[in-house]
Formats: C-alpha cells, structure tokens, sequence
C-alpha cells in the first residue's frame, strides 16, 4: 500500500494547485482585469485563455473614469474614518469594561454580566429596522456617528478582552494597590500594557467588520457625502446603462486591497480573532 | 468556610442592603465608583443601542405604520403574524433561507474538514496555503457576490468560459430557478470554507497524536485511523462549525442583494433581504418587525445551543 515518495509529491502539488486556482484565480481574474478595457476583458474569457488571470495591455482608464464618475474616493476616506474611529472607541470601551468585570469587586456584577450575555445573542440583522428608528431618532442619520456608534460597545470585544484580562495574574497589581494605586492607575499602568496582543486581536477583527460592513451602512445613509465603500462599489453600477465590468472590478480591487494588505501583515492575530470571535456573526 | 474570614469584602453581603454606600467600607466605596466609571459607557451604549431596539421591535410588531412617518401608526395586535401564515411570502422566504443554509452546512463541513486535515500534515508552504484559503473569509460580502457575480455570467464569465472551453453547455446559473439557490450555496461555501479549516485545525490541536500513533502501529489504515478516532474525537468542532455556518447563512444578506435581487420566483429570497425590502422599499416596518421576531426567536435559539457547546468547547 506504502506510495512512493515521488507519488505523493505529485498528489500533494495537484491539490495544492486546485487549492490556488479555486481560491486565487477569481482574485487574479478581477485585479487584472480591472486593467482591461471592455473589449479585450471579454476577448480573454471566451474563449477562455491564460491571458485573462494577468493584466497585458494595462490601461489605468477603469480607475480613472471610475474616481472620475463617482464619490469612490470619498467614501474609501469615510471608511477609513469610520474604521479608526471605531477600533479606537471599541478597544477603550470595551477594555474599560473589561477591566470592571474582571479586577474590581461590586454589587450587581452578576445582573451587568447576565445583561451583556443576552445581548451577546442578538443578531444585528434582525435589529436593524428599529435600530435605524432608534439611531435617526437621536437626529444620526447619514452621520458617520451613526454608521459605527451602535456597534463600539461590542460584546464579543468584551469577552474577548475579559478572557484575556481574567488570565492576567493579580500579584501584577498586587504591588501597586498596596502602594496606594487606583484603579485609573492599575487600568492603565498594569493591566493595559500587558495586554497588547488580546487589544490588537480585537483591533483588528473590528476594523475588519467595520471595513466590510454594508447592511447598516446602506439603511443609515443616503447621503452620497457620507457613503462608505462597501455601499458604494454595491451601487456604482447605473440601472440604466450596461454594467462597466471593468469599472465594476477596479471597484472591487479599490475596496478589498486595503484590508488583504492588512491581512497579509498580521495574519496571525486575524485568524486567532477571527477563531474567538466565531462566537457571534 | 464561609465568610468567616473577609466578611467584610465579601461583595455579596452588602448586596442587598438600601443605603449600602453609607455603611460601606472606603473600600468599597471606592471600588462601586470604580466600577461605575468603568462600565456606564459600555451599558449606556449598550442599553440605547440594543436593548431599546429590542423593545422597539416588539412593540412595531403590533403596528401597522411607515418609515416616512413613524407617528401615524394603528395598533392590529398580532395580525402582522397571522399575515405571516396567511401569505406565503415568510414560509418561501424562511424556506428559501434554511435550504441555503442548509446546502452551506452540507458543503462546507466536509470540505473544511478536508483541508483542515490537509493543512495539519508535513506540508511545504503551509502558511501560505492558509493565508490563500483565508483570503475570501476577509473580503466583504460584496466584494464576494460582485466577483461572482461576474464569474457566473451567462454569456461572458470566466465560468462558462472554463465550461466552453471543456466544450460542455453554457449554464443560466443565477436567472434560472434550479440553479441560483445552489449558485449562491456555493459562493457562500468558497468564502466560508476556511473560516471553517481554521477552526477544524484548532480542533486537530485538541487530538492527541499518540492515540492515532499507536493505531497506526497496531495496523490501522490511515482511512480507519480518521474514522474511529480523528472523526469521534472533531465532534464538539464539527457541531460548532455546524452551528456557526448556519447562523452565518441566517444573516446573509448580500447574495440576495446584489446578484438576484431575491429572484428568479422567490427562490434565494433570503429572508434578512426579505425584511430590509418589505421595512425599506414596501414601507411596512411592522410586518418586518414582525419577521425580525421570528428571526431573532430562530438564531436565539440556535445561538443558545452554541452558548452551551462552547463552554463545553472551553473547559478542557
């Protein structure tokens, strides 16, 4: 039964291949063809030919006529805003909660707990009628504080941060309590900076979530000013005239290199969050 | 034992007590306000954001109203519900949904497990081919349905185009009714699909290789090896990978959005569009409402299960 080597090298390299092309080649496909003018776009793919997974002939134009013609850069910009400005938010707030939850002793820490846990449960799709009545009720529509305030208080942030605070050992800031310290000073002191990988853990499945969300974005906002990227490359196509795919596809590029450089970077924290945070949608 | 030594930190004993503050230990004191500072802003967010929604959908469930003015409302108690038996637009949306997820569960389980097992043997490159499968799990949902989208063009996708070339028949996919719910099943799966092999792998981690080396040793094939001892061992994993991809399935949104608009005949009308439709563009927030309680009661109820398998998960 014992293949030889060279058997399973060959069975290794095939699957490895079908991986890659069944992964990457979409990918492939949209970047380089986002180079492409309609014409030869179609040319490359039927019939199908190797030249349609890379850019020759590139041409610029699809970018240009496509910042030209619609808010795109804008809403790249709104996105990016959003996305700092939620992370930053998400990791004080929920950190702050954390540390609440997990180093300071109160009546009534059972009641918070079971309260955040419920909510824990909810998914936001199935709120987002009433929360657009809630959220343009307190006059935030097409704001931007109104695309990221719902979600800053995140209850998957705080699990996460309270998982990781809890296996913080207590003699670290036994020294400093004895000394007199508060617990502004400990939270800040002690607890913060022994804590960076579970903060850029959550810093980045946020910032993933909010560069990637649509549904919210698309029910809060109507105004072109305040639009993010994702609503935008969704909408970029007119009903009235026939899809520009190499338009559409210098969109799609323009939306996800950002973030699969940020992927790319520290994919090691992203796929431990991305594992922990399984726990809700 | 009990509380005979700190009795006067012990929090619980000052809990019920009115003027707790008063009586309290500096300490103490310090700490409530402490705790205070710490969390208002979490639950005053918290509160507004989701629990008032939460009550504001229960109480739209019993209106009739529109968005464009939410102060005209009439009551019609629990007619939004019957309306729900009585037309069959929740039942084919509901349907429509559990059968995509469904197809995604039964695509994605077997095929993460795969690459899972394929990605925890002696491999050259490992991480790469991980980053390369996770590669669709951090594109957005838009991003993934504007691809394909594109790759299932009937008359220009690269799809068909492979198809053609292989000098098989051009496919409707998306505008056909047999073939768009499996269209979107797959799409789901290909973004999924690793989302799934990184939580088989850590689950991997949890099976201790001496139980299937001393198999290997005693004879047992490779196949029988992942039959009786791997497959057992993955059944906490499996279940939570089950679960997630379902309630993933539950809450999508884009597929239906962007590539079939629900169609063709109701058939990938998934039902969070089938709610954004009926509140945003139908202008009958209550009737939504009324699907978002059933929605909310489905995933809440699935989402216990998973509350319950993850702290099993947890504890070893």
């Amino acid at each position: 039964m014992a293949r030889s080597p060279l058997a399973r090298i060959a069975a290794l390299s095939a699957i490895l291949v079908i991986i890659a092309v069944v992964f990457l080649a979409p990918y492939a496909w949209i970047v380089s063809s986002s180079f492409k003018n309609q014409f030869t776009l179609f040319g490359d793919v039927s019939p199908l030919s190797w030249r349609a997974f890379v850019p020759i002939g590139g041409t610029l134009e699809n970018y240009v006529s496509l910042i030209g013609r619609t808010n795109i850069l804008r809403a790249l910009m709104n996105t990016a805003l959003v996305s700092a400005a939620q992370v930053a938010l998400t990791l004080i707030l929920c950190a702050m909660a954390a540390y609440a939850l997990t180093r300071i002793r109160f009546p009534g820490a059972n009641l918070v707990f079971v309260l955040i846990l419920l909510t824990f449960l909810m998914p936001i799709e199935a709120l987002m009628v009433p929360l657009y009545q809630v959220v343009s009720g307190l006059g935030l529509a097409n704001t931007l504080t109104g695309v990221l305030i719902p979600w800053i208080a995140s209850p998957f942030g705080l699990f996460l941060l309270r998982q990781a605070f809890e296996e913080l050992p207590r003699e670290l800031e036994d020294a400093a309590r004895i000394d007199g310290a508060g617990h502004a000073t400990i939270f800040l002191r002690i607890i913060l900076p022994n804590m960076k990988v579970p903060l850029l853990t959550l810093g980045l499945v946020t910032f993933l979530f909010s560069w990637n969300s649509f549904l919210w974005p698309l029910v809060i906002v109507q105004t072109p000013d305040q639009q993010l990227i994702q609503v935008a490359i969704a909408q970029q196509g007119s009903p009235t005239q026939l899809p520009n795919w190499g338009e559409t596809f210098a969109g799609a590029t323009v939306a996800t290199v950002p973030l699969i450089i940020v992927f790319l970077l520290l994919q090691r924290y992203f796929t431990q969050g991305m594992t922990m945070s399984g726990i809700k949608g | 034992m009990k509380g005979a030594t700190i009795p006067v930190t012990e929090p619980g004993a000052q809990a019920g007590r009115a003027a707790a503050d008063i009586g309290a230990h500096p300490r103490q004191r310090r700490d409530r306000r402490a705790a205070f500072v710490f969390l208002a802003p979490f639950m005053l967010l918290l509160i507004v954001f989701q629990y008032v929604p939460l009550a504001v959908m229960a109480r739209n469930s019993v209106l009739d109203y529109t968005l464009l003015n939410p102060s005209d409302w009439s009551f019609v108690g629990l007619r939004n519900f019957e309306d729900m038996i009585a037309y069959d637009d929740a039942l084919t949306s509901f349907g429509a949904t559990f059968l995509f997820a469904f197809g995604v569960v039964l695509l994605v389980v077997p095929l993460a497990l795969a690459l899972a097992l394929f990605l925890n043997s002696k491999l050259p490159a490992r991480g790469l081919v991980r980053a390369i499968v996770m590669l669709p799990v951090v594109t957005s949902a838009v991003v993934v349905a504007t691809i394909w989208s594109f790759l299932l063009d009937p008359s220009n996708g690269l799809v068909n185009g492979a198809l053609a070339g292989a000098g098989l028949p051009r496919q409707p996919f998306l505008t056909s009714v047999d073939q768009a719910l499996p269209a979107i099943v797959a799409m789901m799966a290909w973004q999924q699909v690793g989302f799934g092999a990184i939580l088989f792998l850590g689950g991997l981690q949890g099976v201790p290789a001496e139980l299937s080396e001393a198999a290997r040793i005693d004879g047992a094939t490779r196949l029988q090896v992942l039959r009786n001892i791997t497959i057992p061992l993955l059944t906490r994993t499996t279940l939570f990978v089950v679960v997630i991809m379902t309630v993933f399935s539950l809450q999508a949104f884009a597929p239906a959005f962007l590539m079939t608009m629900g169609g063709p005949q109701e058939s990938t009308n998934l039902i969070v569009y089938h709610i954004y439709r009926t509140a945003f563009v139908m202008q009958q927030p209550g009737y939504a409402s009324a699907l978002s309680v059933v929605l909310l009661l489905i995933v809440l109820a699935i989402s216990l299960a998973q509350m319950h398998l993850l702290r099993a998960r947890w504890n070893y």
